[in-house]
C-alpha cells in the first residue's frame, strides 16, 4: 500500500464517454470500499478494454480477448467467489463477437457486473457499425448506411435471465455511479448498458442527441425490484416492454432486479457444500509436495 | 496366453453393460484385460462392438483375429465373421436374417461379406455365414436364445421387453462357459452391476439357463493375482487430474472428451487425506471459447485449472491458448484426438492433429505438448501436465487419443495407490507483492506468481512490461519476448529425457520403431511377447523436443515410423528437430486401433522385404 500507484497513461480521445464510465466505476468502488485487491476488472478488446489499465486504484486488471471477457470472468469468479468481479466490454465485444457468452451468462446468474460501453461503433478499428447501430444510419466512417438492424441489449438480457438489468448514460456520472453501486451489491448477474457517445466516429448519437432523449426511470416512479415470486413474471414483462422504448425518449436507470433467483455460486454450493469456504483457488492440494488425493477413494465408490 | 473375444449389437441395446460385466468377470478370475469400444456417431441402433483381449500378463493391445465371437444380432455376425478364427456363439433364432435387410450396415462391409458368401455359393443369411464358417473349420455353437428368453418370461412372470434385455447376458454366459470359467464369478459380477433386484433375478436366470448349454474349450481357472481395476483412458485422465490438484474444469460437450468431465462432475466432492473435504468445480460452458478462457480465468486465481476437448473444440481454443502463452498462465488442455479433419470420424481415433497441437495459437510462445501411450501412464501424465503447467507457467497440452480414451485395461492397485508428486508454482513473497511485477524477468524466465486477490496484478494480451501494463516500446518488447521464450530453454534443461522418451526392447536391435501415443500399446506387447527383435522409441513430450537424446538412441538404426496418420507426423517432428529422416512407415488411417497381429505382419513385411510404406486397415 505504501508504494505510489503506478498507472498507465490514458489515451482515450478527448470527450470520450469512457471517461464518464471509468469515473462512475471508480466512485462506486470507493464508496463501497472495494477500491482494493479484492476487485478484479476484466475487460475485452477495444477502447473499453483499456479501462482497468487506467483506473487509479489498487484493483487488479485482466485485459482479455475480443468477445471473451465474460468467459475469463466466469472462471475467475467461480474459482474464487470472494473476488468482486466487474467486466467492462464494448458493444461489439459483448453483443457481436461475444454474443454467445452474453446470452449464456443469463442462464447461470453468476454474481458479477457487466458494464457495456455502448456507442454503436467499433471505435478502435475506425468506426464500423456495431450491433447497436440502427438500420439505415450512416455514421461518419461508414461507406454506406448501415444495412443491419440494431439489437436491443436490455431485452435480450431480460429474456436470457439476467437478474439485474440497467441502462446508464456516460455523461450522467453520478446517476451511473449509483447504478454501478446497485449492480455490485446485487446478488446475481448484472448488466449495465451504458449509452456512450463516440466523439470521433459516431457523429449521429452525440451528446446533444442523447441529452434531448434520456430521462430517468425514477422520475416516473418505476419500481424494478421483484419482491416476491408472484410478481416476478409481471415485472419481467413490464421491464421488457420498457426496454423496447428507444426512440424520442430513452429511459435510463434500473429496469429490473430480482434477487430471488439463486446465483450460480448457490447452485454449486448445493452440489459441493463447502464450496464457498473452500473454493478452488484456496484449496489445499498437497502435503509437502505429495498429492493428498487417493484415486481409490473414487474408484472404489464407482466400482 | 491371450484370448480375443468380441461381442456386438445395436448401440443402446446393452452391449456396453454386457461387455463390462464380461470384463469384470475376467478380472475376478485373476486375468488381465484390454478392451476396446467401437461405435458410430449415433445414439441408438447402429452397430457397436467390444473387442477384449484376455491374458495372464498385462496386455495393452487387441488382435484383429478373434477367438470367440458372441452374437445375438445378425449385423454382428455379418460384420465380424471374416475376423473369426475360433468359435462362433450365435442365436439360432436369427439364422434366417438376411444381409440385405441390414439397413444401417455400410455398403463396403456388406459387399465384403457378400463376396465371401458368393464365392462359396451360399445364401446371404446368418445361416449362410454359419455354413461358411463350418466349411473353414470354425466351431459354431448355435443356441436358441428365444427359448431361453421365453423360459425366463414364464418362470419369473416378467414382461417380455425386460426379458429381451437378457440376450446380452446369455451371450456372455455362453462365452464364459466356453472359456471354462466358474459360473459363480459371473453371477457375482452381475450382482454387483444390477442393484435392482428384478434385474439381478432375470439376468442371473439367463446365466443359469444357458451356462451348461455348451462345453468348455478353454480352461480359464481362477488365478491368483494382484488386485486390479479395469479403467478407461477418460477415467484415468480424470483421476490423474484430480490427483494433480485440478479444482476447476470447464468443457463443452464433444466426443470422446466429455466423459472425462462428466466423470469428474459425478465425483466432484473429494474426500482427501486427514478428512479434508475438497471439491472440483466443473462448468459446462456455452462453447469451447468459453471453456478455454474460463479455465484460464480460474488459473489466474491460483486454482489448478483445465479443460478437455477434441479436434473441433481445440480449433476454437486457439486464440485463448495464445493469450495464455502471452500471459504465462498455467492451464492444461486435455486433447482427445479423433479422426480428422473437420468432424471427420467423431467416434473413431486418429493422430493427425499432432502439428496442430504443437502450433495452434498465433505467435511464438512456449508450450509443452505431451502424449500418453499406455493406460497406466495416462493417469500420471495427467497429473504431470498440471505440474509442468505450474512449473513453467504456460499452457500444457496433454494428448490422449480416442484409442486410449475408449479402451480400457486392468491396472494394478499398486499403480493406483502411488501418491503423485505436486510441483507447486513458484509464489511471490510478501515483500515483492507490494510493488508486484507479474512478469518479472528472472534467471530462468519464470516469474513468481501471485493469485488474483492477493495484490494489484495486471494481465494483458497486448505486449506488456514486467507489471503487465501495455507497452509497445521496442526494447521492452524484445526483453519480455525473450523472457517468455527462455522458459522453454529452462524446461529443456530441467525435464528429464526419461520423461520425454520411453525406450522399449533391445537397444542393440538393428530396427528402431519410432512412435507416439496409442500405437505404443501393440508395440509394447510385441516386445513383451518377444515376437521381434526391435527397439521401440516412444516420444512422450514433443515440446521441448528431446533432440540430442533421441539422436543418440536412433544412431545407426534402420527406422520405422508407426502412426495413425498419413504423413507420419511424429517422424516429421523428428526430422524438424534432428534432421533424421524416417523412410519406412506403417500407417493406419481407418480410425480403428492398431491391432497387434496386423502390426506384427506389417513390421515383418518391412523388415523382410524392401517395402518402405505399408498401410494397415484391419477392424470394422
Amino acid at each position: 500500500m505504501e508504494s505510489k500507484l503506478k498507472i498507465e497513461s490514458n489515451d482515450w480521445c478527448p470527450g470520450c464517454g469512457n471517461f464518464g464510465i471509468i469515473r462512475a466505476e471508480e466512485m462506486a468502488l470507493k464508496e463501497l470500499k472495494l477500491d482494493n485487491e479484492s476487485t478484479v476488472v476484466v475487460s475485452g478488446i477495444g477502447c473499453s478494454g483499456k479501462l482497468p489499465h487506467f483506473m487509479n486504484m489498487r484493483i487488479s486488471g485482466v485485459h482479455t480477448l475480443h468477445g471473451r471477457a465474460l468467459a475469463f470472468a466466469l472462471g475467475i469468479k467461480l474459482a474464487n467467489p470472494r473476488l468482486n468481479v466487474i467486466i467492462n466490454a464494448g458493444d461489439g465485444d459483448t453483443y457481436g463477437i461475444g454474443a454467445g457468452h452474453f446470452v449464456n451468462a443469463g442462464r447461470r446468474n453468476v454474481d458479477m457486473v457487466l458494464v457495456v460501453h455502448d456507442n454503436g461503433v467499433y471505435g478502435l478499428t475506425k468506426g464500423q457499425a456495431a450491433p447497436t447501430l440502427p438500420y439505415g444510419e450512416k455514421t461518419k466512417s461508414l461507406p454506406k448506411p448501415n444495412i443491419m438492424n440494431a439489437i436491443n441489449p436490455l431485452a435480450v438480457a431480460l429474456a436470457s435471465g439476467y437478474t439485474f438489468v440497467a441502462r446508464g448514460y456516460a455523461y450522467d456520472v453520478v446517476h451511473l455511479k449509483e447504478i454501478v453501486k446497485k449492480a455490485i451489491t446485487h446478488k446475481g448477474m448484472a448488466l449495465i448498458d451504458v449509452l456512450q457517445p463516440c466523439p470521433t466516429y459516431n457523429d449521429i448519437n452525440t451528446k446533444e442527441w442523447y441529452d434531448k432523449r434520456v430521462y430517468k426511470l425514477e422520475s416516473e416512479g418505476w419500481d424494478p425490484v421483484v419482491k416476491s415470486e408472484s410478481e416476478a413474471q409481471e415485472k419481467l414483462e413490464k421491464a421488457i416492454g420498457k426496454a423496447l422504448i428507444y426512440s424520442e425518449k430513452i429511459p435510463i436507470g434500473v429496469f429490473y432486479q430480482n434477487e430471488l433467483v439463486p446465483t450460480f455460486e448457490d447452485r454449486i454450493k448445493s452440489n459441493i457444500p463447502n464450496y464457498l469456504e473452500n473454493p478452488p483457488a484456496l484449496q489445499q492440494i498437497d502435503s509437502n509436495g505429495i498429492s493428498i488425493f487417493d484415486p481409490l477413494t473414487i474408484i472404489n465408490k464407482v466400482e | 496366453m491371450q484370448i480375443s473375444w468380441l461381442t456386438g449389437g445395436p448401440q443402446g441395446s446393452g452391449v456396453d453393460t454386457a461387455a463390462n460385466i464380461f470384463s469384470s468377470t475376467i478380472i475376478k478370475l485373476g486375468y488381465y484385460v484390454f478392451g476396446s469400444r467401437e461405435y458410430y456417431s449415433n445414439i441408438k441402433g447402429r452397430h457397436s462392438y467390444f473387442n477384449i483381449s484376455i491374458s495372464d500378463k498385462p496386455v495393452n493391445s487387441l488382435n484383429s483375429k478373434v477367438d470367440i465371437l458372441a452374437a445375438f444380432d445378425a449385423e454382428t455376425v455379418f460384420q465380424h465373421f471374416d475376423e473369426l478364427k475360433g468359435y462362433l456363439i450365435v442365436d439360432k433364432s436369427i439364422f434366417n436374417d438376411s444381409l440385405d435387410s441390414q439397413r444401417l450396415m455400410e455398403d463396403e462391409i456388406k459387399e465384403r461379406a457378400e463376396s465371401i458368401l458368393d464365392k462359396q455359393g451360399l445364401e446371404h443369411t446368418v445361416k449362410g455365414v454359419v455354413d461358411y464358417l463350418k466349411s473353414i473349420n470354425i466351431a459354431v455353437y448355435d443356441v436358441d436364445f428365444s427359448s431361453i428368453i421365453s423360459r425366463i418370461i414364464k418362470d419369473l412372470s416378467i414382461d417380455a421387453y425386460l426379458a429381451l434385455r437378457a440376450k446380452n447376458i446369455i451371450a456372455i454366459s455362453l462365452s464364459l462357459s466356453l472359456l471354462g470359467a466358474d459360473k459363480s464369478f459371473l453371477l457375482q459380477a452381475i450382482k454387483e452391476r444390477f442393484k435392482n433386484e428384478l434385474f439381478y433375478r432375470f439376468n442371473s436366470a439367463a446365466v443359469d439357463y444357458s451356462y451348461n448349454l455348451i462345453e468348455s474349450r478353454f480352461k480359464l481357472n481362477k488365478r491368483e493375482s494382484k488386485r486390479f481395476y479395469s479403467l478407461d483412458g477418460n477415467t484415468l485422465s480424470a483421476l490423474g487430474k484430480i490427483a494433480g490438484g485440478l479444482r476447476f474444469q470447464s468443457y463443452y460437450p464433444i466426443t470422446p472428451a466429455s466423459d472425462e468431465s462428466t466423470f469428474i462432475e459425478a465425483n466432484q466432492i473429494l474426500n482427501l487425506d486427514k478428512d479434508i473435504k475438497g471439491g472440483v468445480v466443473v462448468v459446462q460452458t456455452e462453447d469451447e471459447l468459453s471453456a478455454i478462457n474460463s479455465a484460464i480465468g480460474a488459473a489466474l486465481t491460483g486454482a489448478r485449472a483445465a479443460t478437455a476437448t477434441s479436434g473441433p473444440g481445440f480449433s476454437l481454443m486457439a486464440e485463448g491458448i495464445s493469450w495464455a502463452g502471452m500471459n504465462e498462465v498455467p492451464v492444461v488442455i486435455t486433447y482427445y484426438m479423433r479422426g480428422a479433419p473437420s468432424t471427420g470420424l467423431p467416434t473413431r481415433s486418429g493422430q493427425a492433429d499432432l502439428k496442430f497441437a504443437l502450433n495452434a495459437g498465433h505467435g511464438e510462445f512456449p508450450r509443452i505438448v505431451l502424449a500418453s501411450g499406455l493406460h497406466y501412464e495416462v493417469m500420471s501424465d495427467a497429473a504431470y501436465a498440471l505440474n509442468l503447467a505450474a512449473r513453467y507457467q504456460t499452457p500444457v497440452i496433454h494428448i490422449i487419443e480416442k484409442s486410449l480414451a475408449n479402451t480400457y485395461s486392468s491396472i494394478e492397485e499398486d499403480l493406483l495407490k502411488v501418491r503423485l508428486k505436486i510441483d507447486k508454482i513458484k509464489r511471490a513473497d510478501s515483500e515483492s507483492i507490494k510493488d508486484y511485477k507479474r512478469f518479472l524477468c528472472t534467471e530462468d524466465g519464470v516469474s513468481p506468481f501471485a493469485p488474483l486477490g492477493e495484490t494489484r496484478i495486471f494481465y494483458s494480451g497486448d505486449e506488456h512490461d514486467e507489471y503487465g501494463y501495455i507497452s509497445e516500446a521496442p526494447l521492452n518488447r524484445e526483453k519480455i519476448y525473450k523472457k517468455r521464450m527462455k522458459k522453454l530453454d529452462t524446461a529443456d534443461k530441467e525435464i528429464p529425457y526419461n520423461d520425454r522418451v520411453r525406450v522399449l526392447g533391445n537397444k542393440d536391435a538393428r530396427y528402431a520403431v519410432l512412435t507416439w501415443g496409442s500405437p505404443t500399446g501393440p508395440l509394447s506387447d510385441i516386445i513383451a511377447d518377444n515376437l521381434l527383435d526391435i527397439l521401440v522409441v516412444q516420444v512422450k513430450i514433443f515440446n521441448p523436443y528431446p533432440s540430442s537424446y533421441i539422436k543418440e538412441i536412433l544412431s545407426n538404426k534402420t527406422l520405422i515410423a508407426v502412426e495413425n496418420n498419413y504423413n507420419a507426423l511424429g517422424a516429421e517432428i523428428l526430422k524438424e528437430n534432428t534432421g533424421i529422416d524416417v523412410k519406412k512407415r506403417i500407417l493406419k488411417l481407418t480410425g480403428r486401433v492398431i491391432y497387434k497381429d496386423e502390426l506384427y505382419d506389417a513390421l515383418n513385411k518391412i523388415i523382410k522385404s524392401d517395402t518402405d510404406k505399408v498401410f494397415i486397415n484391419d477392424g470394422k
